[in-house]
């Protein structure tokens, strides 16, 4: 019988049912007392078989309307045949026995044979009992054909059941096998208690190196390394007294005796109302690979991170610090813990908002590289500043990278580099001009000394003035030709610093009379440099000019010290002037800067100083304090063999 | 008998002024604008001190001091450079030539008598008694 014909076959068993128990109903033993009543079921019974021919094929294939057919029919049966009044006969024990028989089957074949064998031994013993031979012998006989046709009727309906049934749990039982060989963790079944492996997929097999059947009837402790024995016990006492644990790695044997971590996880299950643990084992060695990837990989970040000198750090897009190197904990002297979380602006600068030209903010607003440089007036630094997007695949930005490059004393160099050049410059300009203004220069002095010896202009203050700002012209061009003149080595030799401290001070007291100047002279025994002893002697003139005129006429004293150093000599000039605002002493050194009045200097003696000086790789620095005076340390090298 | 002086420069107004000066001083002036200038003038006269500029048209200052030191008849006049070449080379070679003294433009008139007080030191004759501290 194809089961896809179900609704036809159900229909066709019923006919027949219905048919025979019509039989039964018309010409049974005991004959109905009233015949409406048989009429009325039959009727009842046709009626029900119509009302199946118009329902869908799906509910004969529910399987709770499957269900309530057979106990209607069941029911409508019994009450058919309590109609034909055969109830009281043996009969209805055969009926009974049928459906005893039916239930307890799996089998049709063997169902129709039981009730083929019934259906004989009933008809034999109707035969023995001359039942067959009395009046009422149609009767009895029709009851051989109902037995057989309610056999194969219920044999019919069981079968059904048993198949679908079967199928279910074939399918349930394929599902949960393909589950079990497929998954990605190895999973072990053990009996209950004894922790003995009735099961195990594949990915154990694969896992450990063992066969299923190397691994079957072993218990799970026989796996573990002798040194984890100990951990395992504590585990399985766990299982056993929870029904479930689980640890995060413990350490098995493969069949090659090489370790294997794994993470395991165990659970108690019910299969067939037996209880079992399933024990789920995860291979944890590609995970600590992958885990000592990106280890290695977070210190070669963090090494290449750390190892670049200048400022790095990482931002989100709402300035807030991810991360910095140690650079950035350098410079701040301070750990990364006190800087991120911390918007950059109030962690780096200690301000409220964002820096004014920050490239961080461009790169936030536009998700392109910016760089600017920014000065920072807190720390006195010239910072030229990158930052760069972080993307995420979709061009969302992540984070902002921010390069911080501290360019103060390139930019200092650049800017002396840029005001050398621009001196020298000058230089080569005042040297080409010195001739031409000096010749109409010597007229002008000359004519106007002449003009000035007239009777009528003598001491005439706008010749005088002509004469004054002709002189200074003077000066500014003989100042001017230091910045072309230097001395060639051949001009050099070796120095005594003492001497010319003394020379200057002898030429500049004949220029200027400082007689109320007091001189305090402190030589020690120093060594001689090589140089070209003009320009030594002018920087010396120029400090001690300087020193003479910041004191003025109320006079003071005037310092002149000389000492070894250890690869220096150095020389002090100073005198209890005036002295410098502080404002002004980083300017001192500039060409043209001057802070006396118009026509007072031409501003270039300091930096003439500064200029000789830094030529001998030495260096020049002022002290000075208003109202207490001011000193110039010039330092020189010594080489060693001017020793 | 007053000194003669030649006076040897393309600037007009320098030229007046020295002379100016040297007549105020004493001496008898003569003047020349440019080198060739001069070495006529020297071969036409006798003087006792020539003072003259470097950068000058037609011959310059340094051609004019080596002839006239080649020449016999020049060789031993005193001569003052005056320049507004103010470069220390400029001062050796004009002492190397035979300068007798360089002074670098522009000078005071004080500048200038001490200089001419210096080529004529020794000859008592020759010094006008100008009292330098006066000047």
């Amino acid at each position: 019988m194809k089961d896809q014909n179900r609704k036809k076959i159900v229909l066709s068993l019923r006919w027949t049912v219905i048919i025979v128990t019509s039989y039964l109903l018309f010409f049974g033993k005991g004959r109905m007392t009233d015949p409406n009543l048989g009429h009325l079921f039959i009727l009842a019974y046709i009626f029900s078989n119509f009302i199946l021919i118009f329902l869908p094929k799906a509910w004969f294939y529910n399987p709770k309307f499957f269900y309530l057919l057979v106990v209607f029919d069941t029911g409508i049966v019994s009450l058919g045949m309590y109609l034909s009044e055969s109830v009281t006969t043996d009969f209805y024990l055969v009926y009974f026995l049928i459906l005893i028989f039916a239930s307890m089957s799996r089998n049709l074949k063997l169902l129709m044979v039981i009730s083929g064998a019934i259906a004989f031994l009933y008809g034999l013993l109707l035969y023995s009992w001359g039942l067959l031979d009395s009046e009422q012998s149609v009767s009895y006989a029709l009851r051989i054909p109902f037995i057989f046709i309610m056999s194969l009727f219920y044999g019919y309906i069981i079968q059904t059941f048993t198949k679908e049934s079967q199928h279910q749990r074939a399918l349930s039982e394929d599902k949960y096998r393909g589950l079990f060989e497929n998954d990605n963790d190895g999973i072990i079944i053990m009996r209950d208690v004894e922790l003995q492996i009735v099961d195990v997929n594949r990915e154990v097999e694969r896992l450990t190196g063992y066969r299923k059947g190397e691994l079957l009837q072993r218990s799970l402790f026989e796996l573990f390394e002798s040194a984890e024995e100990g951990r395992a016990s504590n585990y399985f006492e766990q299982v056993l007294s929870q029904g479930e644990a689980r640890t995060d790695s413990l350490s098995l044997i493969r069949k090659d005796r090489a370790p294997l971590e794994v993470d395991l996880s165990t659970k108690r299950i019910h299969l067939e109302d037996e209880s079992f643990y399933q024990a789920i084992l995860r291979d944890l060695s590609e995970q600590r690979r992958l885990e000592k990837k990106i280890r290695q990989g977070k210190m070669n970040f963090q090494a290449v991170f750390d190892g670049i000198q200048d400022r790095l750090s990482i931002q989100t897009p709402d300035y807030r610090i991810l991360g910095v190197n140690k650079a950035v904990m350098d410079h701040h002297r301070t750990h990364e813990n006190e800087l991120i979380g911390k918007e950059c602006y109030e962690a780096y600068f200690h301000k409220v908002q964002p820096c004014e030209k920050c490239p961080v903010a461009v790169t936030i607003e536009t998700g392109q590289p910016a760089s600017s440089i920014l000065k920072i007036s807190e720390e006195n630094t010239i910072l030229r500043v990158f930052s760069y997007p972080m993307l995420d695949e979709k061009g969302n930005l992540l984070s902002v990278i921010e390069y911080i490059w501290d360019i103060t004393e390139e930019q200092r160099y650049q800017e002396q580099l840029i005001q050398s050049e621009k001196l020298a410059g000058i230089g080569i300009l005042a040297s080409g001009v010195a001739h031409e203004i000096n010749n109409p220069l010597t007229g002008i002095i000359g004519m106007t000394e002449i003009a000035l010896e007239e009777e009528a202009f003598k001491n005439h203050p706008y010749l005088m003035d002509i004469l004054r700002c002709a002189q200074r012209i003077s000066e500014i061009v003989k100042g001017l030709r230091s910045y072309y003149r230097t001395a060639k080595k051949e001009e050099y030799s070796l120095v005594d610093l003492k001497e010319v401290l003394e020379d200057c001070l002898k030429m500049v007291r004949m220029t200027i009379n400082p007689s109320k100047v007091e001189v305090i002279e402190r030589f020690q025994s120093i060594e001689k440099i090589e140089a070209n002893v003009g320009e030594i002697q002018h920087v010396f003139t120029n400090l001690i000019t300087n020193a003479f005129q910041a004191m003025d006429k109320k006079g003071g004293k005037l310092g002149l010290s000389t000492q070894s150093l250890k690869d220096w000599v150095e020389v002090k000039v100073s005198d209890s002037g005036m002295g410098i605002p502080s404002k002004y002493l980083n300017q001192v050194f500039d060409p043209f800067f001057t802070t006396r009045n118009p026509g007072g200097g031409t501003g270039l003696g300091l930096n003439v100083v500064y200029r000789i000086v830094t030529k001998y790789e030495g260096t020049v620095d002022i002290e000075s304090e208003e109202g207490i005076g001011t000193t110039f340390t010039v330092k020189f090298p010594i080489r060693k063999e001017e020793r | 008998m007053s000194k003669r002086v030649l006076i040897v420069d393309d600037e007009e107004v320098i030229r007046k002024f020295l002379r100016f000066r040297l007549l105020q001083w004493g001496y008898e002036v003569s003047e020349a604008m440019d080198g060739a200038d001069a070495l006529n003038q020297l071969n036409k006269g006798d003087f006792d001190l020539m003072i003259c500029d470097i950068v000058m048209p037609n011959k310059d200052g340094w051609e004019l001091i080596k002839e006239v030191r080649s020449s016999p008849r020049t060789k031993d006049i005193p001569v003052i450079v005056l320049t507004g070449k103010n470069k220390d080379s400029d001062m050796f070679k004009g002492y190397e030539l035979g300068a007798s003294y360089y002074l670098p433009k522009p000078f005071t008139k004080g500048q200038l008598l001490y200089g001419i007080q210096l080529v004529f030191k020794g000859d008592s004759d020759s010094i006008n008694q100008i009292d330098l501290s006066q000047q």
